[in-house]
């Protein structure tokens, strides 16, 4: 058991370090694509520092916090998006038949499949992640905890993806559902949630769950409850588990490319 | 012109074929006037407040408008598209056709721009009307004017972008060009009216294409008044010529490299 | 021993009918049409220990389908398989270690990569040891002979060496069972006889049983002694070659553009398909007369053009029909 959980782990890392290596192939792109992320993050703090001059505190968030949370926000998308960037392409991978060559190697289909690909201009949003701990203050227990919840909620974000991606299984395409429930955390994700009343809130804990991924972690770092730190930990399993629960429930129903042909 | 009026038809006829997916396109739109909804209720601590001149209700209207001059460009696919053009030989192929690419190309855009123009409006406008009680006093003149400063900030963006999508002709990956041209756009020009922004910034965004392709509807739209209107006509129609003019010599000058270098 | 059993095995696929427009999309979610497609019917047959099988049929005969439930990749509706003593649906994972699997059309190599680094990847996807997977290695580059591009990226190279890494990647962990679905698809028909030239002697080398598909008919003469042909879901014949060699294979189309007329009428094993004057076509029963006989009547001198094929599947598929119905 040890063992075979082991070698998933190396395989799982391998794969990323030759999708990386890949994508290396032209630095100027790479380095151009990583840098002009950042860049891209950088301008939205324009927008923040307009509306800190007219009131303080917006939605119970200091400014400071505002970095945090657009650090949590660029981090745990970097860090779903670089590791597990086909999670982000699961419904096309399964009308287009690609998950074929998974199936017949003696490894976890779906952890293969997710991490053969890697998306660079991520790693521009996980640096930039850093980048907002720093100027927010740095201390080694906000940095361990900062990395800590990024690659947390980077996982609830990918099981979320894994989910409205595994759909496709049963309704054909649902592309375009699945990359609009997708694009809603990021779009929610770097405003507080101090702003929004009433239902929108119960989305965050549920089929938007930056609630676990954003909102709660903040709260974390800047104030420790070990009440809320074992709600995320365990939230997030329970998303891991639905999403594996679902995907391989779904998989019995996989068609391969048989379908491809079929125009009617 | 009539083989023009024919591209944008019948561009127009076949996006109509997917509606659906074009509605699904729109919620993204609909989350960000959702979410700039929440956040100006939270920042106005009474609606009857203003700040630097303008009302709650008039800064959610801005961002309804502005967004919906963003949204129905669909800037990137363009940008892609014409670029692809450029590289893949396309426009080549299209140089010995009777028509003009620039023109070509305009219309068929503007075909796809007008359905989801239609179509964001009737969204934006609900939105606003349930949630802010009600539309901005506008007259049947002044609602023509706030379609005609749209109608004209539209065609300007897609010159710009235009131009900045044929740079592809002269270097290996244009991108980067639209990409700082919708940041700034979309920093700068569709969250906050000019007035918001420090004194020393001001003049420069007045005089950059903020004012014509984004600022200038939207601000018809919330506050008319006559001495705006004229100067927004002002930088508008300048704007177009000046966008006219670059986009038709970048094309130009990317045809006869193109002939040189024999494609 | 039989290593392959497969017992009334049946697969269809629901597929979604979706009309255009607006109106076809939520007409569509509100009440969806399906069409039943029966991909595979009720079909049974074993494979024995290092054996070499062929499953031949057209596109869209239910060949790919069978190979994928085999494999553990589609999920059977009705019936059993059972590999190795394995149930692909149940033992995927077990199974894998077991065989292996080229697809033609999907490439499975990292193409920036030589393939000598995709074949230690693979070693490592399937847990073994480095210095075994480079014994390995050594060992069957010599047999596909790969020395000359085994440290070239994927990407350079021409197709028929990139599917000769796609076997021997396949090949890493020595499994027992070699599926082979369309492996010479695309080639010239130089390629596709070097490749399968090293089929064989992989086959002889190491005894793997080996399962086949292919919709050409050339691509399995030389090399299988056993022949499965599928059509619309069903196995139509389950023969050796050489039966169905003498009774199928025996008929060549002969098309010949000459600048002379010649009459062929009345000679025994050729019948005249069209006679278009200096445009000519006619099929060879070489049971009968041989090819060069066939030839030598034209009169070679008059011959401008010339073009000798195999019967295509579908003739012999539905020739293989009238004989049931007789």
């Amino acid at each position: 058991m040890l063992t075979a959980v082991k070698n998933q782990f190396k395989i799982t890392l391998l794969s990323v370090k030759y999708a990386l290596q890949r994508e290396m192939l032209n630095k100027f792109t790479f380095f151009s694509n990583i840098i002009f992320m950042i860049i891209n993050n950088g301008c939205f703090l324009i927008q923040w520092i307009i509306l800190y001059s007219l009131r303080d505190g917006i939605g119970g968030y200091s400014f400071r916090q505002i970095l945090l949370l657009w650090g949590l926000a660029a981090g745990t998308y970097g860090f779903s998006h670089f590791f597990f960037k086909n999670s982000y392409g699961l419904s096309s991978a399964i009308n287009e038949g690609r998950l074929d060559n998974y199936l017949v190697q003696p490894k976890n289909v779906l952890l293969s499949l997710i991490t053969s690909n890697v998306d660079v201009s991520a790693m521009g949003d996980i640096l930039y992640g850093y980048i907002m701990i720093f100027i927010y203050g740095f201390e080694i227990k906000t940095f361990l905890l900062y990395t800590l919840f990024m690659v947390i909620g980077g996982i609830v974000l990918t099981s979320v993806a894994i989910i409205w991606g595994s759909l496709a299984f049963w309704f054909g395409k649902v592309d375009m559902v699945a990359n609009t429930m997708n694009g809603l955390p990021t779009s929610f994700a770097t405003y507080p949630d101090g702003i929004f009343k009433g239902f929108i809130k119960l989305l965050f804990y549920t089929i938007i769950p930056i609630g676990f991924a954003s909102y709660m972690p903040i709260q974390i770092i800047t104030d420790f409850n070990i009440y809320y730190f074992f709600v995320v930990i365990s939230v997030t399993i329970l998303f891991v588990i639905l999403a594996f629960l679902i995907f391989y429930k779904g998989l019995k129903r996989y068609s391969s490319s048989n379908l491809m042909n079929v125009r009617v | 012109m009539k083989k023009y009026l024919y591209i944008y038809k019948t561009k127009l006829m076949t996006d109509l074929q997917y509606t659906f997916d074009l509605l699904l396109g729109f919620v993204g739109y609909i989350i960000h006037i959702f979410i700039f909804l929440n956040l100006w209720q939270y920042i106005y601590s009474n609606p009857k407040e203003l700040i630097n001149g303008y009302s709650m209700s008039q800064m959610i209207w801005y961002v309804i408008i502005t967004e919906i001059l963003w949204t129905c460009l669909s800037g990137r696919a363009f940008s892609k598209d014409v670029s692809n053009d450029v590289k893949s030989g396309n426009i080549a192929y299209n140089i010995n056709k009777p028509y003009n690419y620039v023109e070509y190309a305009l219309f068929n855009h503007l075909g796809g721009a007008t359905i989801r123009f239609i179509l964001l409006t009737i969204i934006g406008l609900t939105i606003g009307f349930v949630f802010l009680n009600g539309f901005p006093p506008l007259g049947i003149l002044q609602i023509l004017a706030v379609l005609l400063s749209s109608f004209l900030a539209t065609i300007i963006s897609i010159f710009l972008i235009m131009s900045l999508s044929l740079i592809s002709f002269f270097i290996e990956d244009a991108s980067p060009f639209y990409w700082i041209y919708s940041k700034f756009i979309l920093v700068v020009g569709t969250i906050f009216p000019i007035e918001f922004f420090p004194e020393v910034i001001k003049p420069f965004i007045k005089f950059s294409p903020i004012y014509a392709v984004s600022y200038g509807p939207a601000k018809l739209f919330v506050d008319f008044n006559m001495t705006d209107f004229i100067s927004i006509m002002i930088s508008q129609v300048a704007y177009l010529i000046i966008s006219f003019i670059i986009c038709h010599l970048i094309y130009k000058k990317g045809v006869k490299k193109l002939n040189v270098n024999g494609g | 021993m039989s290593v392959i059993k497969v017992k009334n095995l049946s697969k269809t696929f629901k597929v979604k009918l979706k009309e255009k427009g607006l109106k076809g999309s939520l007409k569509s979610l509100v009440k969806p049409k399906y069409k039943i497609i029966k991909a595979v019917k009720d079909i049974s047959f074993e494979v024995e220990k290092g054996e070499m099988i062929a499953f031949i049929g057209p596109n869209g005969a239910g060949k790919s389908t069978s190979i994928k439930m085999m494999t553990g990749i589609l999920f059977p509706d009705k019936g059993s398989i059972d590999i190795l003593g394995l149930d692909p649906s149940k033992d995927r994972k077990k199974l894998a270690y077991e065989i292996g699997c080229v697809f033609g059309q999907k490439e499975q190599l990292w193409t920036h990569l030589t393939p000598y680094d995709n074949f230690k990847f693979f070693g490592a996807i399937y847990d073994i040891p480095n210095s075994i997977v480079e014994k390995k290695i050594k060992e069957l580059n010599e047999l596909f002979e790969l020395d000359e591009f085994i440290n070239t990226p994927v990407r350079n190279l021409s197709l028929g060496q990139r599917i000769r890494c796609e076997i021997v990647a396949s090949l890493i962990h020595e499994p027992k069972v070699l599926f082979l679905d369309e492996p010479t698809i695309g080639l010239d028909p130089v390629v596709k006889e070097n490749i399968r030239s090293l089929i064989k002697r992989m086959n002889k080398e190491y005894k793997t049983t080996v399962v086949l598909t292919s919709h050409d008919v050339g691509d399995i003469e030389k090399l299988c002694k056993r022949v499965i042909i599928v059509n619309k879901g069903q196995i139509v014949l389950d023969d050796t070659m050489e039966n169905l060699k003498y009774h199928y294979l025996n008929k060549k189309i002969v098309e010949a553009k000459m600048n002379k007329e010649v009459n062929l009428d009345d000679e025994e094993g050729i019948t005249i398909l069209k006679d278009k004057g200096y445009n000519l076509k006619i099929e060879v029963d070489t049971k009968k007369k041989s090819v060069s006989d066939a030839i030598k009547l034209l009169n070679p001198d008059n011959i401008v053009d010339i073009n000798i094929t195999n019967i295509p599947l579908e003739d012999i598929i539905s020739d293989i029909y009238k004989d049931g119905d007789e």
